[in-house]
């Protein structure tokens, strides 16, 4: 009897805390979005003067050997791998660069931030982040500055006082765009789709749903979004949810948009077992050697993405051009190697490119 | 009472083999790294150290009483929302906010002591649930935002300095004492070895090992919700899955500390020493070039060395 009571309890309460959640909320952030206009016109370019950091009483590194660190979110993953094959690939070609790539492996904002802190202790010259949290990271960041090492961050920002440059990948709004305008052109504009997401929390793909949510009211109105689901970046998970998303909807879906690199291939998976391939549409982030298999058999018309390879490879860049003092605060370009010039936008961040659509006629020409 | 009472040879025993290891330990990372061994940086492990050590303090309690309280991570998370909901969205002032958020915490022990004590569910049953029941009202809660801009004064709680010792390694030091002295030298103390050596003992001596427990989950959750606010405060920000994981290192700690998991036996000394050990070695092999892998690798086997040794020394006895 008593444990009756207690599971009643428990249950009563577990059915009112979820309860009281449920509605219209789906999981962007609340900052402004800034969608892009539906056309091609490309967004208007704002100068704005630099907003990034400075490292205290720096020791003068031209042309010196540099022992960097790379501290990615979290590491055993096929995407921050990639990230790592590029900053060596530029290490090696800089050849005055000592490069290692260490941290948590799980993404935790409190490990990274650990992980940061001992290599300062350690007197690193310079540090490259992903961050797990922009605010979170930033105090330990600024310890980094104020010790006199260059800090440039990539792939996810750090608020921008707490680094000198970050490497943006693709801007928040034309990402946005290509994942929507995909989705509509795979969809017939009208239907109705679900995302696959980390967690609510984390900052990118929050942002990136905020983006979404924007454009497509602006651009694609008749089409419904159903709802987001968490599903870390965890296989399984993503697995799972987009099971449960097609069980729970049955006809009414139309499309799933996978926010992670994780969760784009295991949508595939899911689909392609629930026999829904052509009548349920996938689109979204992966990289090409996951979703290989299911572009070719065509099950998946297109995922997006930029190329990791190139991101990491263009901060180790930035980070020596920084030491050097050629990248400095009123830089309008990056001389990044083989990628070439890149620009300078938002102030202090160095735009990598235009986000890249694979499709069965070019996913079979990369490796990673 | 002398037969509650613990065989003082037994855990020395432990503990000095701590001590050795934490020796060892100390030379062989200074001498792999000279950074390793100044006082800027031991004294910034100590602000690294103090949230899990808060509740490393706590949870020996739960675990010398027998129980186990996995939930601590999620009210980790569920009190540092709290904080920041209280005061940006319900506009309450900050230092009212952190006492709501604190006794939320106390809340959150005091329901788990209730269903272990008045319901006799087993403390993992009911902490594996709450673990799940707190994480999602902090998920709920916060609706995946994240609280921000905290005051200066606020944020110079864990990131200032008094007399160039980290604010929140003095308040570890106070609770250690506290609690040592707790746990060695009153009435209550012995109730905790008593109901966790043998509870059907302890009720016929007359202990309220049901209130006992329960002032024990409750200390769990404002210890943990005091750790929670200076986290909070060390990384200037508050998001949801703030102390996931956490309750399985403060659980090691005390565990490698010498605490026996059936209860009845260890200390808060040897709390204290397995934490030193953990942090120790977490900083010191990085510094020393290990990567974080390898450093896990290293804690893992250093538990399972210490419970060898220890067993080793004990098998003679029982």
């Amino acid at each position: 009897m008593k444990h009756f009571a207690k599971s009643i309890a428990i249950f009563v309460l577990a059915i009112a805390s979820s309860s009281a959640f449920a509605a219209t909320w789906t999981g962007a952030d609340d900052l402004p979005a800034q969608p892009l206009s539906c056309d091609a016109t490309p967004a208007p370019a704002v100068a704005r003067p630099y907003d990034g950091g400075a490292p205290v009483n720096a020791p003068s590194r031209k042309g010196k050997k540099l022992n960097v660190v790379d501290v990615p979110k979290l590491i055993g993953i096929g995407y921050f791998n990639a990230t790592t094959k590029g900053i060596a690939a530029a290490a090696k070609e800089l050849g005055t660069v000592k490069v290692r790539t260490d941290g948590p492996t799980r993404a935790n904002i409190d490990e990274q931030i650990t992980f940061i802190d001992n290599y300062i202790t350690s007197g690193v010259d310079g540090i490259l982040f992903a961050a797990n949290d922009p605010v979170a990271i930033a105090p330990v960041l600024k310890r980094a500055l104020s010790k006199g090492i260059n800090v440039v961050g990539y792939d996810a920002d750090a608020a921008p006082r707490a680094r000198q440059w970050f490497v943006n990948q693709a801007q928040f709004n034309s990402m946005a765009k290509v994942l929507i305008d995909t989705l509509a052109r795979e969809t017939g504009g009208r239907g109705n789709f679900a995302i696959v997401t980390s967690t609510f929390t984390t900052p990118n793909q929050a942002r990136w749903i905020a983006e979404m949510a924007a454009y497509q009211a602006r651009c694609h109105p008749q089409m419904r979004w159903l709802e987001t689901v968490e599903a870390q970046e965890d296989n399984m998970l993503s697995f799972t949810q987009t099971s449960t998303l097609i069980n729970k909807y049955g006809d009414k879906l139309s499309g799933v948009m996978g926010m992670t690199t994780v969760a784009t291939p295991a949508a595939a998976e899911a689909i392609t077992q629930a026999k829904r391939c052509g009548k349920v549409a996938i689109v979204g982030m992966a990289t090409p050697n996951a979703v290989k298999p299911y572009l070719n058999k065509g099950c998946m018309k297109s995922a997006v993405l930029w190329n990791p390879v190139d991101l990491g490879y263009a901060a180790m860049y930035a980070l020596r051009a920084a030491a050097d003092g050629t990248l400095r605060p009123g830089s309008t370009s990056l001389k990044a190697g083989r990628l070439g010039e890149l620009k300078v936008v938002n102030g202090s961040e160095i735009l990598l490119g235009a986000p890249y659509v694979f499709t069965k006629s070019n996913v079979n020409g990369f490796d990673f | 009472m002398s037969t509650l009472s613990i065989d003082p040879r037994r855990l020395l025993r432990h503990e000095t083999v701590l001590v050795f290891l934490l020796a060892i330990a100390l030379l062989v990372l200074s001498v792999q790294s000279e950074h390793f061994f100044t006082a800027d940086n031991l004294l910034n492990q100590g602000r690294l150290m103090t949230e899990v050590s808060l509740i490393a303090l706590a949870m020996t309690f739960v675990i010398l009483t027998g129980g186990i309280d996995l939930s601590v991570g999620s009210i980790f998370g569920l009190v540092a929302i709290s904080l920041g909901v209280l005061w940006q969205s319900l506009g309450l002032p900050l230092p009212m906010a952190m006492i709501v958020a604190v006794m939320i915490g106390g809340a959150a022990g005091l329901l788990n002591g209730l269903i272990i004590t008045r319901f006799g569910v087993p403390p993992l049953i009911t902490t594996l649930a709450t673990l799940m029941l707190y994480r999602g009202l902090a998920e709920g809660i916060s609706q995946g935002r994240s609280v921000r801009g905290y005051p200066d004064w606020f944020l110079q709680l864990a990131q200032g300095e008094l007399l160039h010792v980290p604010n929140q390694f003095w308040l570890l030091c106070i609770c250690a004492v506290a609690a040592a002295v707790i746990l060695g030298c009153t009435a209550f103390g012995r109730a905790i070895y008593a109901t966790g050596a043998n509870k059907t003992a302890a009720w016929f001596s007359g202990i309220d090992i049901r209130r006992t427990q329960l002032w024990i989950y409750i200390a769990s959750g404002l210890l943990t919700a005091m750790a929670a606010i200076i986290f909070v405060s060390r990384v200037s920000t508050t998001r949801s899955d703030m102390g996931t994981g956490m309750e399985l290192e403060a659980i090691t700690a005390v565990v490698l500390g010498g605490a026996s998991i059936f209860g009845g036996h260890g200390t808060v000394i040897g709390t204290v020493l397995g934490l030193a050990l953990m942090q120790a070695l977490k900083n010191g092999l990085a510094l020393a070039g290990v990567r974080g892998d390898g450093t896990i690798i290293v804690i893992g086997l250093v538990l399972i060395a210490t419970s060898l040794i220890s067993n080793s020394f004990n098998r003679g006895k029982s």
